[in-house]
């Protein structure tokens, strides 16, 4: 009853406007100290580096939005597109099969996000740790494929086609960019989004709604999963080759950094998937920025640790609270 | 003793340890007997105490995942401090677990004070974290003067000296979890903060001092470790708050809070790991298979427990909504 | 005239935005005596309660124990004035010990370390006031209902207090459990506590209270012994005179078939052999107190909790088939009684949430058609007469009655042929509970059949065809469509007959 009588907050939509709003003037701000201090990152080459650089992030950040919208996480993915990484490159340097060997990366993954799937939906068991496990198995199987060597040699057809540049823009990004709009179209318009983002707000009146909860969550970590073969795709192409050091915890951090900054709540069924991508171009700006103006490494970790508290503390004060 | 066994026979962990040891002893003759066992034990030594800190914190329903960094920043400011011969030893020992009480009082201050989900705020610190301790070390290598060095590895019969202080921290834990007032309450309090609060209990109080706890026995193992690797690396702690959260929770303490023996998890948990390395290891693996193997075993472990415990859809979910 | 009460509390009144919980409520509790609060859903019983635990403060009144003023501004000054609670839900540890859960929050010491020997014998020593021999170290979780909130008992009487409350302990007790707590209420009543209990099961404020409050609308509308009354009168009290509007008139079909059928329904502890028909178009009520069973009933139907045995038929189109739960679940409509809780996404817009059950009707190649969703819940806003500034508006931000229509809408989108309805008019004001009522008549009308709870008896007369009236899990009787509002009254202080022989 006086639950009842409570103020309705304020409205998830409107919300994630004002984040994005907030995170746009982040970037107008740190874009303009730059302007003054450093006018060399306005160069067209080093701002096209920093969207290369934030393309894989955003594909990973992209997949884990999906899984948080849900209320879950998963550690597991930048490990997942290493190892996925690893098998197809493997692949391609024994048979020079471009396609087979990217298809390999994509469904190695996705199975890997489908093996999560059954756990948390199926199983019951609880995200943080069996996606803490698959961390382990796939960070493992990597280092154990390749004795920790990079495996390079890569056919100079897929390294090439990731260096293209189709309409003055890199292939990464043009696919990140890809990812990101078909992401944001589905999770605003299938039926899987609708029963994901209520079983996020509320997994008993999404029951009730006839809803069925095991699956749907099971596919969220089917998509992520997916999301981390992209990764891998475009890391192999990227790097020119493939090794289990593609992935690492820190990684992690950054993909789920990346949503939390986008707006992606951690209590599930509340961000947009594309602010997920637009968290990952905020965490890869501030990093090359921080660079730029020659703040220390060591510093700009510490600066980056505290902008995520200060998101969430953002979300707690003036959002939806936790 | 016949309650150790008890656990031992209840948990999946135990099984598995079990059952890994007994495979190894067959497999390689060499890895039976006392002498490795204490072997191992002294290797896992400074991760039962990260550990026995953070089962404290996962008994209280909560996380902290930068007690890698935290161990990073006190090995990182031992090491500067015993290198340049700055305080006498059992000082520097002093300040470095003083340092992680400190990270463990900015922890408590922005889970307690600013209200945010502790998973997300130590995710935060973990980074920052990390980057003041590179701040501090320049990211190089700190080689401890060799006086300081055969420390680390001193025995007193066949014991290792780190061994017995880890064990008396954990049994020091052990008793304080069991036995006290506040051990009492923080398992209460991981049973359910808002009971616990409607009974009366500060859970606000007891939650900061989690987090102390928590800063100050990670500190306390990164320094432990230091002085067995004699060195300073960038590397150290990396990693380390996934391994001891696997631990604890491979052990038996449950993620919710409040439940299991933290004297078996800690040990069984910390072991299996080092078990199987070692096991590994002798009977000639490759190498690089270790992690797998162990990504493997968290994953057993928790599959057998949560066939055990039936957590069913309660488990779905990252975080409980507020 | 009597001693001068333990606790008295005097014109009490409490506002919360929009709605006034208390309106000059009076209540009055002697020591060694049970007093009985109770009042319908609403009435402002645990707002009352939670005034005099210094959870909530009072805008107005005074509240004096022992003759003397008490602020009762924080739950410890409420403790300090002598009460003790024992809570509805039960606030107990379950992975912790009897004697943990009862010294939690202070325990005694010895040096550093709990003096567990002394925490043992004192809980011995307050479970033995209880008259129960539970074993001190045994761990809570493994404890049946009862056993545990004597434990909670344990931990309130800890203090001494002088008053204690009980919050409907009853609820989830089996009747030997049930009879226990009421020996323990007896002794402590010997011992001189004052008990306020709090109830809806009309047998037991006469099996074991002396005094009884009525509480309507935030009033006092009783006070005084139990014994002055008969429980048809006390039931009265707590429903007010009913205003009885004319019955809803509707086309019954001529020759209605069967079309549910439920046999021996059974979850332990909690639904007891219940079986019953519904026929199409018609509108049965399913009549009872508040933790009857009847929300239980229904979401056992639906498949939303396990059964432990029964069987579900099904019959259409002559052809009847044995289905499952989770099989009903996906053919009937179901409203429940937490509306914001389970049934609306508030954070979802009204179009969102009138389609989420039927997505996969609008939609192609797993792709919501928007179009459809708009055209399809535009339909049910104009067929319910929703009031929304457009299908685009948050649920949260509707009215009451909005929000129920939009959580009726979401169901008739897939014309049922069936829809159980818990309370689907609670919280609602006059005039949106008409709304809701002519809807389901005209369901009906239509040929849904319709399972109706509710608490208000003057609702379930103006729609129902039948009634069911169920008691502690069991039906208890069928009553016509001509039964008075007096028959249903006196219904509900039915006892189970095999209570009787117990």
């Amino acid at each position: 009853m006086t639950a009842a009588a409570l103020p309705a907050p304020l409205s998830v939509a409107r919300r994630s406007w004002l984040r994005t709003a907030v995170v746009l003037l982040l970037v107008a701000a740190v874009l303009s100290v730059l302007w003054v201090f450093a006018p060399n990152f306005f160069k067209l080459n080093n701002l096209i580096n920093i969207l290369v650089q934030a393309s894989i992030l955003a594909v990973m950040a992209t997949g884990m939005a999906v899984v948080m919208i849900g209320g879950g996480i998963d550690l597991s993915l930048p490990f997942s597109a290493a190892l996925c990484a690893v098998l197809g490159a493997m692949y391609m340097r024994a048979t020079g099969d471009l396609a087979i060997g990217a298809l390999i990366m994509f469904v190695a993954a996705t199975f890997i996000g489908l093996l999560n799937g059954v756990a948390v939906g199926y199983l019951g068991m609880i995200p943080f740790v069996v996606t803490l496990a698959m961390m382990s198995i796939t960070a493992g199987a990597a280092v154990w494929l390749t004795n920790s060597i990079s495996i390079s040699h890569i056919p100079a057809g897929f390294v090439g086609f990731f260096r293209e540049r189709p309409a003055g823009l890199p292939v990464p990004v043009l696919i990140a960019l890809a990812v990101s709009v078909l992401a944001a179209f589905l999770m605003s318009r299938s039926v899987f989004a609708r029963q994901l983002y209520a079983i996020g707000l509320n997994a008993r009146a999404a029951k009730v709604a006839r809803i069925s909860t095991r699956r749907v969550l099971a596919m969220s970590y089917v998509a992520a999963g997916a999301s981390a073969g992209v990764a891998a795709i475009m890391l192999t192409g990227r790097l020119a080759s493939a090794s289990a050091n593609l992935a690492s915890p820190s990684m992690v951090l950054d993909v789920v950094s990346a949503c939390v900054i986008g707006g992606i709540s951690v209590y599930g069924g509340a961000g947009r998937v594309w602010g997920a991508a637009l968290g990952a171009l905020f965490i890869t700006l501030l990093g090359n920025a921080l660079n730029a103006a020659e703040v220390s490494l060591y510093a700009s970790q510490m600066i980056r640790g505290a902008i995520i508290i200060a998101f969430v503390a953002f979300d707690r004060f003036w959002g939806r609270g936790g | 003793m016949k309650r150790l066994l008890e656990a031992v026979r209840n948990s999946g962990a135990g099984l598995v340890l079990l059952a890994t040891y007994v495979v190894f002893s067959v497999a390689a003759p060499s890895f039976f007997g006392p002498q490795n066992l204490l072997e191992i034990l002294h290797v896992v030594s400074p991760m039962i105490v990260v550990a026995a800190g953070m089962a404290i914190v996962v008994m209280s329903g909560k996380l902290d995942i930068s007690v890698g960094s935290t161990a990073y920043v006190a090995s990182a400011i031992f090491a500067v401090i015993v290198r340049d011969g700055l305080l006498p030893f059992p000082a520097a020992v002093a300040v470095s677990i003083f340092v992680g009480l400190m990270l463990g009082l900015v922890n408590a201050i922005i889970v307690v004070g600013l209200k945010i989900n502790s998973l997300i705020a130590t995710l935060g610190t973990m980074i920052a974290f990390r980057g003041l301790g590179l701040s501090i070390t320049d990211g190089g290598l700190i080689i401890l003067p060799d006086a300081v060095k055969d420390l680390g590895n001193l025995a007193v019969g066949p014991i290792y000296l780190d061994t017995a202080l880890a064990l008396a921290i954990l049994l020091v834990v052990q008793f304080v979890h069991r036995s006290t007032s506040f051990g009492r309450q923080i398992t209460a309090i991981g049973n359910n903060e808002d009971v616990a609060r409607r009974i009366g209990i500060p859970v606000d109080r007891r939650t900061v001092a989690t987090l102390l706890l928590s800063g100050a026995f990670a500190a306390t193992g990164g320094v432990i470790y230091t002085l067995q690797v004699g060195v300073n690396t960038a590397k150290i702690g990396d990693g380390m708050e996934f391994t001891a959260v696997a631990a604890v929770v491979v052990g038996g303490v449950s993620l919710f809070g409040g439940r299991g023996n933290i004297l078996t998890s800690v040990i069984l948990g910390s072991m299996i790991f080092q078990i199987v390395r070692s096991g590994l290891q002798q009977v000639g693996a490759n190498p690089y298979s270790y992690r797998l193997v162990e990504g493997v075993v968290i994953f057993i472990a928790m599959y057998a427990d949560a066939l055990k415990v039936g957590t069913g859809s309660a488990g779905t979910r990252l975080f409980k909504k507020s | 005239m009597m001693a001068a009460p333990f606790l008295r509390m005097r014109d009490i009144s409490k506002a919360f935005p929009g709605v006034v919980a208390l309106d000059r409520a009076q209540l009055a509790a002697r020591s060694g005596a049970v007093m009985a609060l109770v009042g319908a859903n609403g009435a402002g019983k645990s707002t009352l309660m939670n005034i005099l635990g210094g959870i909530v403060s009072r805008d107005e009144g005074e509240v004096f124990v022992a003759e003397r003023p008490v602020a009762l501004r924080t739950p410890i000054e409420s403790l300090q004035a002598g009460m003790g609670f024992v809570q509805q839900e039960l606030n107990s540890l379950p992975t912790m010990s009897v004697a943990e859960n009862i010294f939690i929050d202070a325990f005694p010491r010895r040096l550093a370390a709990i003096d567990t020997g002394v925490c043992n014998k004192r809980s011995r020593e307050l479970l033995r006031r209880l008259g129960s021999d539970l074993d001190p170290r045994a761990v809570v979780g493994d404890l049946s209902v009862g056993d545990r909130q004597l434990v909670e008992i344990a931990r309130a009487l800890r203090r001494d207090p002088r008053l204690l409350i009980f919050d409907e302990p009853t609820a989830s007790l089996s009747p030997r459990e049930r009879k226990r707590l009421f020996d323990v209420m007896r002794s402590l009543k010997a011992q001189g506590v004052a008990i306020v209990y709090i109830s809806h099961f009309i047998d037991e404020i006469f099996e074991i209270a002396d005094d009884v409050t009525v509480l309507r609308n935030g009033r006092t509308v009783f006070s005084g012994e139990v014994a002055s009354l008969s429980k048809v009168e006390l039931v009265r009290h707590m429903l007010g005179s009913l205003d009885y509007e004319a019955r809803l008139q509707r086309r019954r079909p001529a020759e209605p078939g069967v079309l549910l059928r439920v046999a021996s329904l059974k979850r332990s502890g909690i639904i007891d052999d219940v079986s019953f028909t519904l026929k199409a178009g018609e509108v049965v009520g399913l009549w009872g107190l508040l933790g009857a069973g009847r929300t239980e009933l229904m979401r056992a139907l639906v498949g939303l909790d396990p059964i432990d045995a029964g069987a579900i038929h099904w019959s259409e189109n002559g052809a009847t088939v044995r289905i499952g739960p989770a099989e009903l679940g996906r053919r009937a409509g179901f409203v429940t009684e937490d509306r914001r809780g389970e049934g609306l996404f508030l954070a979802m817009s009204v179009g969102e949430n009138i389609v989420m059950p039927n997505l996969r009707a609008i939609s192609r190649l797993g792709l919501v058609r928007i179009g459809e969703q708009r055209r399809s819940a535009a339909r049910m806003i104009e067929r319910l007469a929703i009031k929304t500034s457009s299908q685009d508006q948050r649920v949260a931000t509707l009215s009451g009655g909005n929000q129920q229509k939009a959580v009726f809408a979401r169901w008739l989108a897939g014309a049922p042929k069936l829809l159980l309805l818990d309370e689907p008019t609670r919280g609602l004001d006059v005039n949106a509970k008409t709304e809701i009522l002519r809807l389901v008549n005209e369901l009906a009308g239509a040929g849904t059949a319709v399972l109706l709870v509710s608490s208000e008896l003057e609702e379930l007369t103006r729609v129902c065809d039948r009634y069911l009236v169920i008691v502690r899990g069991r039906i208890l009787a069928e009553l016509p469509e001509s039964a008075t509002a007096e028959q249903l009254i006196s219904a509900l202080s039915l006892t189970d007959p095999r209570e009787i022989a117990a």
